[in-house]
């Protein structure tokens, strides 16, 4: 499988598509220096490096930061208002991603624990695999 | 070779022209030849020898088309700034004075048009540069959205009071409701309505948000020698600096935890006063890009005017108001009460209160800064000053 964004364009990310699709959380790391990118890279502006393993990682982190959107922006109207937006800093590894929060949302806050699973999200006619985050 | 451009530019002519949002009586290209001939008028020149164009922000109008309209006899240079939303707005003052000083082009037209039937609605044809699959799967598709979970932890992490960001809404109405032009004309901040009106995307409500508006500017560039020929008093460029630095840029949100809350200035900030030989202590009045409230108050942080910890003592809407305030910003309205066509009017503002032309005079004002759009990818600013 290759991997297509709907939006926008796409860079080095190609296996973490095909993986968050297929329910797992993989992520690129430089096998010259060790270092995790995030936007994923095809040279490692570091070390110089080509080479990069994807390995697959745990959906668990703290919240960096939120926001809960109000308003109906165009393309949005596949979820229900209000709904949160996280941004997570991994335990595992240096990388943030965004998730939609889901369930309780009364402990959200920056530095707030998480744990997350896989979803799509309707985005107009399409489904967008994406990340739900819990709050532990 | 190094040349510094300081002080070897300016701009002659402004025009602009600012509608209701889906109101605009001509389409895009329309509003902008009329904004485009009102800048030439201002400044006493014919449209025709215009000969250089540029603009930012994925502007639509591509200036050859403009050439039948405009008379246009050479067309000898034109270019635009890399970048989506209001980042590059200044870098195309660096780009017009270049292309002047190196003899690329003799009058160049800076511009930007917006109009709702042609581009759809601004928050949609200013986010469609940055639109991608990681945003739109977690309902992320305006720069409201962004630019609150990075004002979240302006407030909740770097502990900046979010009162600061009232003072500054304050200070735009105040100077937007004595300026005609202004969608905010006659029409004071009603604090109780700032405070409880509908959230758009915690932690802003509506009043933090910029205006949409239709609408096109155009500023006439020409060098400081053609300048002073023309009708109005030159306003010329000091400084311009557009960039951004390792740790900040189109990284999905991964952007240095130190970087991540400002508006991406640092890159820039000694680059744009050290041009000019200026600190921000010579500045005598802001124009200050504000797309929302926040990124407003992390771009003056990054300018120098304040830090994390003063910033409640400098953002106060006695200081940031004309006349009598210490800093007076955005003396026209800006994006928040005068109007947003993606930000142009903080440039027009620019150069009109530099002229004495401004609803809300800074007298003796010498020096202006424009800070251009915060929280893009790359970012612009630049220093314009009077003799």
């Amino acid at each position: 499988m290759m991997a297509q964004m709907v939006n926008g364009q796409l860079g080095a990310e190609g296996p973490y598509w095909d993986a968050l699709a297929q329910g797992r959380l993989m992520l690129p790391r430089c096998n010259g220096c060790g270092k995790w990118h995030w936007p994923a890279v095809w040279r490692c502006g570091a070390c110089g490096s080509w080479d990069h393993a994807w390995h697959e990682q745990p959906l668990a982190g703290t919240v960096f930061t939120w926001t809960r959107t109000h308003h109906r922006f165009a393309g949005t109207e596949g979820l229900d208002l209000p709904y949160a937006t996280a941004l997570v800093l991994l335990d595992a590894v240096p990388i943030r991603l965004n998730g939609l929060i889901e369930g309780d949302e009364s402990a959200l806050a920056i530095g707030a624990a998480v744990t997350g699973r896989t979803a799509f999200t309707q985005f107009g006619k399409d489904k967008i695999p994406s990340i739900r985050w819990n709050l532990a | 070779m190094s040349i510094n451009l300081s002080g070897k530019t300016a701009i002659a002519g402004v025009g602009y022209r600012q509608y209701k949002r889906g109101t605009a009586p001509l389409p895009e290209r329309g509003l902008l030849t009329r904004a485009i001939v009102d800048a030439c008028e201002d400044a006493g020149f014919d449209p025709a020898d215009v000969d250089g164009f540029v603009s930012y922000g994925d502007d639509h109008n591509e200036p050859v088309r403009l050439m039948s309209d405009l008379g246009t006899k050479e067309l000898n240079w034109s270019a635009q700034v890399w970048g989506g939303g209001g980042g590059g707005i200044a870098g195309t003052l660096g780009l017009a004075s270049a292309a002047i000083l190196t003899g690329q082009a003799k009058a160049v037209v800076i511009f930007r048009a917006l109009a709702e039937g042609n581009s759809g609605r601004l928050a949609a044809a200013v986010m469609a540069h940055h639109l991608n699959d990681h945003m739109v799967g977690v309902g992320l598709v305006a720069p409201a959205q962004v630019c609150a979970m990075r004002a979240q932890r302006l407030f909740d992490y770097h502990g900046v009071p979010r009162s600061v960001c009232e003072e500054l809404v304050r200070a735009s109405y105040f100077h937007g409701s004595r300026n005609p032009e202004a969608t905010a004309y006659g029409k004071e901040l009603d604090l109780d309505v700032f405070r409880t009106t509908r959230w758009i995307a915690e932690p802003f409500r509506l009043f933090d948000c910029s205006r949409e508006n239709d609408g096109a500017g155009a500023l006439l560039m020409v060098s400081d020698e053609m300048a002073r020929d023309l009708k109005k008093k030159p306003v010329k460029l000091l400084s311009v600096a557009q960039g951004t630095q390792q740790g900040w840029g189109d990284l999905i949100e991964n952007d240095d935890i130190d970087l991540y809350a400002t508006g991406g200035f640092r890159a820039i900030k000694d680059k744009l006063y050290n041009m000019a030989g200026l600190t921000p202590a010579d500045i005598d009045v802001v124009q200050l890009y504000e797309n929302f409230s926040a990124q407003g108050i992390a771009s003056l942080i990054d300018h120098g005017f304040c830090t994390y910890e003063n910033v409640a003592e400098v953002v106060r809407y006695e200081n940031l108001i004309a006349p009598g305030g210490g800093l007076p910003i955005n003396t026209s309205g800006g994006n928040l009460a005068h109007g947003f066509v993606h930000g142009f009017v903080t440039a027009v503002e620019s150069i009109r209160c530099l002229r004495g032309e401004s609803p809300n005079p800074v007298p003796d004002a010498k020096t202006c800064l424009l800070a251009g759009g915060p929280g893009a990818p790359t970012i612009s600013s630049a220093i314009f000053g009077v003799d």
